[in-house]
């Protein structure tokens, strides 16, 4: 990954502070006073179900919306005055990334790098390095003819063309194959310390996979804002593995009501148990067993996943 | 005007690589062609289907050079005029509606930039391609008529590109205005709508940009130029529109 940043600051100075950020449309709130910070040089992710107001807060800090009222300072400058000079410091990726289809990934880049004043030979040695990191160096076709896989890879490119030192990323491997999701999550976590990444999506596994803070919005709200070993601790959930001799559907049907119980999945002859308390649940699940003349043959801890942590705090049916 | 530069390289680049380059210069090379032809055959076809009906009598005056002009511009003021408000309408709403308004927009570029950038290239655009088929369209009835000055052409043509001015930069301030192209086209030629009648008010007709289509007429005719007022105003008019579009999309939500 080439790298023409330098290294990024390392005071605590923020590179993203969000201060009781609202945003209405007529009545509706889309945004209800979030504050949040990202620090630089981290890597941030951004979670939230459908319509909780992810794609609204990065248009506000990338300049495509208005809020109607807080404050949103990107790489210290504030967002209301400064909005020319941040933009000189970020990259953007939106989910759906725009292309002119009667360019070539070359004219697109060198386009976008001379709309941040590059040009000459290190805008040339730049293209050629990100198409490199694209993937996309032999290829002669104009965009139109690209799948959406390229079209992304070429907009995460587009997105480093000036070397950010913030690079907001809004879904950006949903449109990706498994080998395409991991090079894009391979990039962004080659950034760490060198850039700061603001990294919306829906997909639980890349955030636990690269992010080092995560904050949860729900229906405009920020419900969880933390490093994500610490959000699995605060969230007070635990999981435990059961396996019985028998059909564990008996074992499900004991367990049911039982007070220290947030959830159960079952495979086979196992249960996967959600517990609120893993102390009292491992005290009486040998007995519960019992009760049921099943053969207990293990009970496990099993580590919290994100996707428990965010199941509980935004509710189940919208995971 | 942070951008303007490359966006306007664009824009060139962009008009030469797809229907733009086609649409309004082949209407125009299109009348600059048949213009002069339809001017020397009407006669003719009214002759010959006025023989076809017993007891009509059609009579028609021999065409001139100044039939074959007046046949370019009615080109003009209709069709082309026509085209520049449909394709006009997908300018800004158009790279809205496709997502690259929102990659360029977050770079360091001003609105303005954007919007004038489009403006600009358009202009030219229009201007050079008027210019050439201007000229095609005089050596084309100086073929086919005998020859007259070329001075009520050019004046005609040149009131005629300040009206297209003020049409192309209504277009960028109604697209930049409207999410859809097809409102942004609705409103154009509402527009052209409303000039069309508010020209049967002589004081309109005489002080403002509603009268270009009369002082186009009349210099086609050689008549005494009055064109200052509707030239002029029509001038102030591009201005205002390019400064409306600009404020306008200054406070849009991409």
């Amino acid at each position: 990954m080439p790298d023409e940043s330098g290294p990024a600051e390392t005071s605590t100075a923020a590179a993203l502070d969000i201060r009781s950020l609202r945003k209405e449309f007529g009545t509706a709130v889309a945004l209800d006073g979030i504050s949040l910070r990202v620090p630089n040089g981290s890597i941030f992710g951004f979670l939230g179900p459908n319509g909780a107001g992810k794609t609204t807060t990065i248009r506000i800090v990338t300049g495509l919306a208005h809020a109607t009222a807080g404050t949103v300072r990107v790489v210290g400058r504030d967002l209301a005055h400064d909005r020319a000079a941040i933009a000189r410091e970020i990259g953007f990726l939106p989910d759906v990334p725009g292309f002119y289809d009667w360019m070539t990934a070359v004219e697109f880049l060198g386009f976008t790098g001379r709309l941040f004043g590059l040009g000459g030979s290190a805008l040339r040695q730049r293209v050629d390095d990100l198409l490199d990191l694209a993937g996309l160096t032999n290829v002669a076709t104009r965009i139109g003819g690209y799948s959406r896989g390229m079209k992304q890879r070429l907009g995460i490119a587009q997105a480093l063309i000036n070397a950010p030192r913030l690079l907001i990323l809004d879904e950006p491997t949903s449109a990706l194959d498994p080998i395409g999701r991991r090079e894009v999550l391979e990039t962004v976590a080659s950034l760490r310390g060198r850039a700061t990444v603001f990294f919306s999506t829906h997909i639980l596994a890349d955030v636990e996979r690269v992010c080092d803070t995560v904050a949860i919005l729900d229906h405009g709200r920020v419900v969880a804002n933390s490093s994500v070993a610490a959000l699995k601790e605060r969230a007070g959930v635990h999981r435990l593995a059961v396996t019985v001799d028998g059909d564990a559907r008996v074992l499900a049907e004991r367990l049911e009501g039982a007070p220290w119980l947030v959830a159960c999945d079952i495979e086979d002859a196992t249960l996967r148990l959600t517990v609120s308390d893993a102390q009292r649940a491992a005290h009486d699940l040998p007995r519960a067993v019992a009760e049921t003349s099943l053969g207990l043959l293990r009970l496990a801890n099993e580590e919290v996943s994100l996707e428990d942590v965010f199941v509980q705090l935004v509710g189940g049916e919208r995971a | 005007m942070n951008g303007f530069v490359p966006l306007l390289a664009k824009e060139f680049l962009e008009i030469r690589r797809t229907w733009r380059l086609w649409v309004v210069p082949g209407i125009l090379a299109f009348f600059a062609v048949t213009g002069p032809i339809m001017a020397l055959l009407t006669p003719r076809l009214l002759a010959s289907m006025a023989a076809q009906q017993p007891g009509v009598v059609i009579t028609v005056p021999d065409p001139t050079a100044v039939d074959a002009y007046a046949q370019f511009v009615k080109g003009l003021t209709q069709m082309v005029l026509l085209a520049l408000i449909i394709g006009g309408g997908g300018l800004v709403s158009g790279e809205r509606a496709s997502g690259t308004a929102i990659m360029i927009l977050t770079k360091p570029v001003s609105r303005a930039a954007f919007i004038l950038s489009k403006l600009v290239a358009e202009l030219v655009l229009l201007l050079v391609a008027t210019t050439l088929t201007t000229v095609v369209t005089l050596l084309v009835t100086r073929a086919l008529f005998p020859p007259v000055p070329a001075a009520p052409l050019f004046a005609a043509v040149a009131i005629w590109l300040v009206q297209a001015g003020l049409v192309v930069s209504a277009m960028v301030f109604f697209s930049a205005s409207f999410r859809s192209r097809g409102g942004a086209a609705g409103a154009g030629l509402a527009f052209v709508m409303v000039l069309l009648l508010l020209s049967m008010w002589p004081a309109a007709e005489r002080y403002s940009f509603v009268g270009l289509t009369a002082a186009i007429a009349n210099a086609l005719r050689g008549g005494g130029l009055w064109w200052g007022w509707p030239v002029g105003t029509a001038m102030v008019g591009m201005v205002g529109f390019a400064v409306a579009a600009t404020v306008v999309f200054r406070g849009k939500e991409i």
